[in-house]
């Protein structure tokens, strides 16, 4: 029996699983569509040939490329995955910025098209349409590269390699930072609003993929020794995206299943089909395409997940232990104290009723809190927006709004609709550019400053449309928010979950807490995307609070949540607000700003009319004929 | 969007799993037995070299481009390879042995050409001979192919092989080097002074330039433009005037695919609707060619403004009677070949590698065996003649003569053989052109000093 | 001067294409918000229609006819069957862009599994050459030109002045609100893929009697050439279309006569990636 045909399945189907692996990790888990993949794997493959050819002139001349630097293995692998990775960074002008999705994925396709367009043409760079052949197998010197030996060794080393990448993507997707990628997949604007910084996660990303690509590259040329423009055209990448599809992209496994089955599998298959048929012997490769079409389309419309779907992540909650010693001097359990806040108020011993204490220290507590003297008037003003001015192509949304936010208030922002008030909520927390004016956060001028920026200062806000990420359970929604969690950076991710499972065990509790608090904790796992309207608009708030905000900035908290819901989130608030946490809250629900919110800011057309208690604006005509005619 | 409940959904999906990868790995092994190879039964287990079990059929893969933009050379080669292995299955086969014939689609690109090599030899089990390996895939595949000591008679022109030493790689077709000297050649006998280059950007056709740019001039004929075809553009028409502007008197292209078509049908309306003659390579003898040419431009002017260099090919002579006859019987029975099948007697596929077939078939006859190891030098005695060797045309003839004892010298259609250290054998060139109804004729030859004397 | 008066006049044919079909890419994008990446391949069938008709004998103009119609209603399944059912459910744009390439796939090799590989033209005559100083064009080429004139003299009557023109403008603004106010987004949809799906099928055709032969892939390159025109004048702005065909067409033509013409598409690439980096909202389109 013939080896050689089944050395050539597993390196295919390493090379074409690290391959998937990567795209997966850059599509499945981070959301950032790359129809330029092919490109990553090509230039792997190029730098690995012109470091391991000799110079073009000394190979018999009939070939003309750059490099032929003759380096020994394995180097030519290292650079494949290095220019890889660094021929990524320039594409993050296309996915960093506030680009549609399909548009960028336009930009990517064509750039695909337009570097097979380069290499094909221009000779001198890598020999043109003959590609480069004749390229040196890795210690071609020392041993028969012929041999089924050496072969399978090159098979072995392959495989190894992709299951490194495999424990390499894995370590970066099961970790806060990976919980931060599939957070900005599901809903980027608000991974921006939460702190997280798109375009950073974005280029690592793709570096990371083009990485891995690029090594793919480097291991396939070493191993059919001849790399030419056909083999990576842009029909490639639509099948590498095929395989992701189909095996199920967010989940690695699936990846690999993917690569078997698609570019190994089904490719390999049509080889059987006897040829003695009379059919036209381009239909079979026609039809093959024509069905790995089909075979997108019906997945994306039957099972969009793939064959393995993305794996929910069930966390444990975290059990509430009482302190082990009452006093301010005792040691506490880790666990009941989330790592870096305030500790309990010192005074007398005896145990605080277990679940208020957790909770209560589980809750955010930015500032100290108010001497009894406090005047909510004297208190120092947090947010100021100062002659605030939106338009949209000639139509001022927000026409020269000028205010002020004070510490610990509960301030209400109201106003008929088109009065401008989401818009101006939006350009306080970032997510909206403003035309004109200044906005100064703890004295500081932000008008510049992205939104993932002011969220890390403590500005967070909160979205009127659903923004739950749909794809993490209630848990993770709650855990993306906390700052300073170690594990949330790449290098975090890869040192590993010993490094990062203090802060993770820290922030679980914490979110336990306000679960229990909230009595949402039974749907703990559950996913986002699956709750009622009014549990989603919970977790969003639970979410923003775990976020350790100063200010939050609230569009619409209450639509379509029940009242006595919605007093209970007020009482929350007016709780929290009394600990030092100032609330900017636009609410069409009058009621409840009776009830919770002093001041509130009444605005119509885009301007502010009038600031005051709710009685005080009640009584004010201007006021009311904004509401009756507006 | 709903999900499965957690335990279901596992067991579901381990399932699917599991049969998918069974899936696979069933679809590998089952490489490795009974063979899926056209016609004839083969006997499962027999090793791909080796001494063939007796009464089973021998296996000549064509391993060549069926799909792709090259995609018409398969099929002319597959014409050839049944055209052999009829004639000398009707002479009594060899060593008892029927030939039979069997396609591999490389698709034209190298990664595509290796598993697809790689499987070939994992799934025939009496593979004695393999033809074709084009420009496309052939720096791929070569290496591969001599690793597993198989014969391999190749119409890859590319420079590598002049001079990189594969002892079981045969060349009976010039390089590109030669093809180049030879169409400048042509221009010098039609007295063309001055000649504009246009020549497609893939593999086959690039390696054309340098040599006939340093031949032009060594020629003393002057190059007007030089301009390179990218084959996926659809239309040339600035190429089209930079030539036109340029007032050569004849171009020199191989463009294949629906290039030179195009072109010429641009030059022509640019030119105020006349063509201008066209000097062509040995690719643009096939039928499809003169098919997507005559209806680009007219079949009557195409004809009466085409010159093709092409290897010397019999066109009369016991040779190509029995070439003639073999490969004509075959008209309607190969998948793929359409057009005048008549073409296919000029082309190059078509009669240099029956030649092959025949070669190495003789050669096997005359070392008792069927390993390429122990019969392959026996090739270049049969090629290249030993003294005193008697002169045979066919393989019928060549077989009775070897029976008789005497040493022979296989002379086919192509012309006589006469191998190099390398195992690259090219012959005289000649001029071919086409008739309105798309037949080949030869109007001149070329000899060895005309093309010695261009080449630097 | 010579060559660049003939590349102008060669431009002014790839634009006049290009026009055509962009107006109809734009449209459907404009209207329904979803990146047809299958235009190209509804073009090339189009085209082989009218080659199989042609290779029967028919006139090519008829088969223009015919492809014109057929692609219209081809184009209305392809949004009926594939693009609103994925769409109703809240399928992301870049899912959208995924399965129109789904789509691609299955209508370009299904045409080519039907014609086979090879490269064919269309039996027809060119007409008479008009020359002027190197500038040259045959008749063919002039009614394309001519052709390309009406349907942008046709499109801008169409959104300008009449109902349906209006309501397409309205749904391509805000679908929700057209709506409430009495349109018949519904109506207007299936309008709106007739009409850029014949536009498609008539570009389809010129496109292939311009190229002078062509196969089942030809139309992969030029769907680029779309995509940077579109994007140049502003997706989903039809005045932008045909600002961008007549920028792109002429540019890569008139490039091609001094540099390398292997690379004129090089221009309309990078014409593109710059346009998708600095402003995606096109020429002609608002800054958000």
């Amino acid at each position: 029996m013939n080896s050689y045909y089944v050395i050539n399945l597993l390196i295919y189907a390493a090379v074409d699983a690290m391959a998937c692996l990567g795209l997966s990790q850059q599509f499945g888990v981070a959301g950032v569509t790359n129809f330029g993949f092919i490109i990553f794997q090509a230039a792997g493959g190029y730098t690995a040939a012109i470091l391991a050819l000799p110079a073009d002139s000394a190979n018999g001349g009939f070939q003309s490329y750059l490099g032929g630097l003759n380096l020994p293995f394995p180097v030519p692998w290292i650079g494949a995955a290095v220019v890889g990775g660094v021929i990524a960074l320039p594409f993050t002008f296309l996915v960093g910025r506030r680009l549609r999705g399909d548009f960028a994925a336009v930009g990517l396709l064509v750039t695909a098209v337009l570097m097979n367009l380069l290499a094909t043409n221009y000779r001198p760079l890598f020999n043109g349409a003959a590609g480069l052949s004749l390229i040196p197998q890795p210690l071609q010197g020392e041993y028969n590269s012929q041999s089924t030996g050496y072969q399978w060794a090159l098979a072995a080393v392959a495989v190894a390699l992709c299951a490194v990448v495999y424990l390499f993507v894995r370590r970066i997707t099961e970790s806060p930072y990976g919980r931060s990628l599939r957070a900005m997949r599901d809903n980027d604007i608000v991974a921006d609003s939460l702190g997280k910084n798109l375009l950073s996660l974005r280029t690592a990303m793709l570096v990371a993929g083009g990485a891995i690509a690029g090594l793919s590259g480097g291991i396939l040329v070493s191993y059919i020794t001849t790399w030419s423009p056909a083999a990576w055209g842009y029909a490639e990448t639509v099948v590498l995206f095929a395989a992701v599809i189909i095996g199920g992209a967010g989940n690695h496994r699936g990846a690999i299943l993917g690569a078997i089955l698609v570019p190994v599998g089904f490719e390999e298959v049509t080889r059987y089909i006897p040829t003695t048929n009379g059919l036209p012997p381009n239909l079979i490769p026609s039809l093959q395409w024509v069905a790995i079409g089909l075979l997108i389309v019906v997945f994306l419309w039957f099972r969009p997940q793939g064959i393995l779907p993305e794996r929910k992540r069930v966390i444990r909650l975290a059990p509430l232990r009482p302190p082990a010693e009452p006093g301010p001097a005792g040691p506490v359990p880790a666990d009941s104290v989330p790592a870096g806040s305030v500790p309990a108020e010192p005074g007398p011993a005896g145990p605080a009723p277990r679940a208020e204490a957790a909770a209560a220290s589980a809750l955010p507590r930015p500032t100290p809190p108010p001497t009894a003297e406090d005047v909510p008037g004297d208190r120092e003003v947090v947010l100021q927006a100062v002659d605030v001015v939106r338009e949209f192509g000639g139509v001022r949304a927000v026409a020269g709004v000028s205010l002020s936010v004070r510490r610990g208030t509960l301030t209400g922002l109201i106003g008929p609709n088109g009065a401008g008030k989401s818009t101006l909520l939006a350009m306080l927390a970032g997510t909206l550019p403003v035309s004109s004016g200044h906005i100064r956060y703890l004295g500081e001028d932000v008008t510049a400053l992205p939104a993932y920026r002011r969220a890390r200062l403590g500005l967070i806000r909160t979205f009127q449309l659903a923004s739950e990420f749909k794809r993490l359970t209630v848990m993770e929604n709650l855990l993306t928010s906390v700052p300073g969690n170690r594990g949330d950076s790449l290098r975090g991710a890869l040192t590993g979950p010993r490094y990062w499972r203090g802060d993770e065990d820290a922030a679980i509790a914490r979110a336990t807490a306000l679960l229990e608090r909230f009595g949402l904790e039974a749907h703990a796992n559950s996913y986002a995307g699956d709750l009622s309207g009014g549990q989603r608009r919970m977790v969003e708030i639970m979410r923003a609070l775990m976020a350790e905000p100063r200010m939050l900035l609230l569009d619409e908290p209450m639509a379509g949540v029940h009242p006595n819901l919605a007093r209970k989130i007020g009482g929350e608030l007016l709780t929290l607000a009394a600990d030092g946490l100032t609330v900017l809250m636009v609410e069409h629900e009058l009621a409840i700003m009776d009830e919770f919110c002093d001041p509130v800011i009444a605005m119509a057309e885009g301007a502010v009319l009038a600031q005051g208690t709710m009685s005080e604006l009640r009584r004010r005509s201007d006021v009311v004929e904004a509401y009756l005619v507006g | 969007m709903k999900f499965t409940s957690p335990a279901t959904g596992r067991r579901r999906r381990a399932l699917v799993l599991a049969a998918a990868i069974s899936a696979a790995a069933l679809a590998a092994l089952t490489g490795c037995s009974a063979a899926s190879s056209s016609g004839g039964t083969a006997a499962a287990g027999a090793p791909a070299s080796g001494g063939a079990a007796t009464g089973s059929a021998l296996t000549v893969a064509d391993v060549a481009p069926f799909s792709g933009p090259d995609a018409s050379l398969g099929p002319t080669y597959l014409a050839s390879c049944y055209g052999a292995t009829a004639a000398i299955n009707a002479a009594g086969g060899v060593l008892g042995h029927q030939l039979t014939c069997k396609s591999v689609d490389t698709r034209g690109d190298p990664a595509d050409a290796v598993p697809a090599v790689n499987q070939m030899f994992a799934s025939t089990s009496n593979l004695a001979l393999v033809i074709g390996c084009t420009s496309d895939e052939a720096a791929a595949v070569v290496p591969i192919i001599n690793a597993r000591k198989m014969t391999m008679f190749c119409m890859t022109g590319q420079s590598e092989f002049d001079s990189v030493h594969f002892p079981y790689f045969y060349r009976l077709v010039p390089p590109d080097l030669e093809e180049s000297y030879a169409m400048v050649a042509i221009a010098q006998q039609l007295h063309y002074q001055k000649i504009a280059l246009a020549f497609g950007n893939d593999i086959g056709s690039q390696t054309f330039i340098q040599p006939a740019i340093a031949a032009l001039k060594k020629a003393g004929i002057t190059l007007t433009t030089d301009q390179t075809l990218d084959l996926t553009a659809t239309t040339f028409r600035t190429e089209a005037e930079a030539i036109v502007q340029s007032h050569p008197d004849a171009i020199m292209t191989e463009a294949l695919g629906s290039a030179d078509p195009t072109l010429f049908s641009e030059i022509e309306q640019l030119n105020g609707g006349k063509m201008i003659p066209v000097i062509g390579t040995s690719a643009a003898i096939s039928p499809a060619f003169f098919k997507s040419a005559a209806s680009a431009v007219g079949a009557s002017t195409f004809s009466s403004q085409f010159h093709a260099d092409n290897l010397v090919t019999e066109t009369s002579g016991p040779a190509y009677q029995a070439f003639s006859a073999a490969l004509l019987g075959q008209q309607g029975k190969v998948p793929g070949a359409t057009g005048d099948f008549t073409t296919y007697l000029s082309a190059p596929g078509g009669v240099h590698l029956y030649d092959g077939i025949n070669l190495a078939s003789l050669a096997m006859i005359m070392s008792k065996s069927t390993n390429p190891s122990v019969y392959g030098p026996d090739i270049l005695t049969i090629g290249d003649g030993a003294a005193g060797a008697t002169v045979c045309y066919s393989f019928a003839s060549c077989k009775s003569l070897l029976a008789a004892g005497k040493a022979i010298r296989y002379e086919g259609p192509g012309g006589p053989t006469s191998f190099d250290s390398y195992h690259d054998s090219t012959g005289i060139f000649q001029i071919d052109t086409y008739s309105a109804n798309g037949q080949v004729n030869v109007v001149g030859n070329l000899s060895a000093a005309q093309l010695r004397a261009l080449s630097g | 001067m010579t060559i660049f008066l003939s590349s102008v006049g060669f431009g002014l044919v790839t634009a006049s294409v290009l026009a055509v079909a962009a107006i109809g890419f734009t449209l459907q994008f404009g209207v329904t918000d979803v990146l047809n990446l299958a235009y190209g391949a509804v073009m090339i069938a189009g085209a082989f229609l009218a080659y199989l008709l042609n290779s029967h004998g028919v006139n090519v103009w008829i088969g223009l006819v015919v492809a014109v119609a057929a692609c219209a209603a081809g184009s209305v399944l392809l949004n009926a069957g594939v693009y609103a059912p994925f769409q109703r459910r809240g399928t992301a744009p870049i899912t959208m862009v995924i399965v129109s390439l789904g789509m691609t796939l299955i209508i370009e090799f299904g045409v080519q599994a039907m014609t086979g590989g090879t490269s064919v033209s269309y039996a027809m005559s060119l007409g008479p050459s008009v020359s002027a100083d190197g500038f040259t064009l045959t008749t063919v080429q002039f009614v394309v030109i001519g052709l390309s004139v009406l349907v942008m003299a046709g499109t801008h009557a169409l959104l300008r002045y009449t109902r349906l023109g209006k309501a397409m403008r309205a749904t391509a603004a805000n679908r929700t609100l057209a709506r409430n106010c009495g349109i018949r987004t519904g109506r207007v949809i299936t309008a709106t893929w007739a009409i850029t799906g014949g536009l498609c099928g008539l570009a389809g055709v010129i496109f292939a009697m311009d190229a002078g032969s062509f196969d089942a892939t030809s139309t992969d390159l030029f769907l680029v050439l779309i995509l940077a025109a579109v994007f140049l004048g502003g997706p989903g702005q039809a005045y932008g279309a045909m600002l961008g065909a007549v920028i792109i067409g002429l540019s890569t033509e008139v490039s091609a006569a001094y540099i390398t013409p292997s690379y004129k598409y090089v221009i309309a690439f990078v014409a593109l990636l710059i346009m998708l980096g600095v402003r995606p909202t096109g020429l002609l389109g608002k800054t958000a």
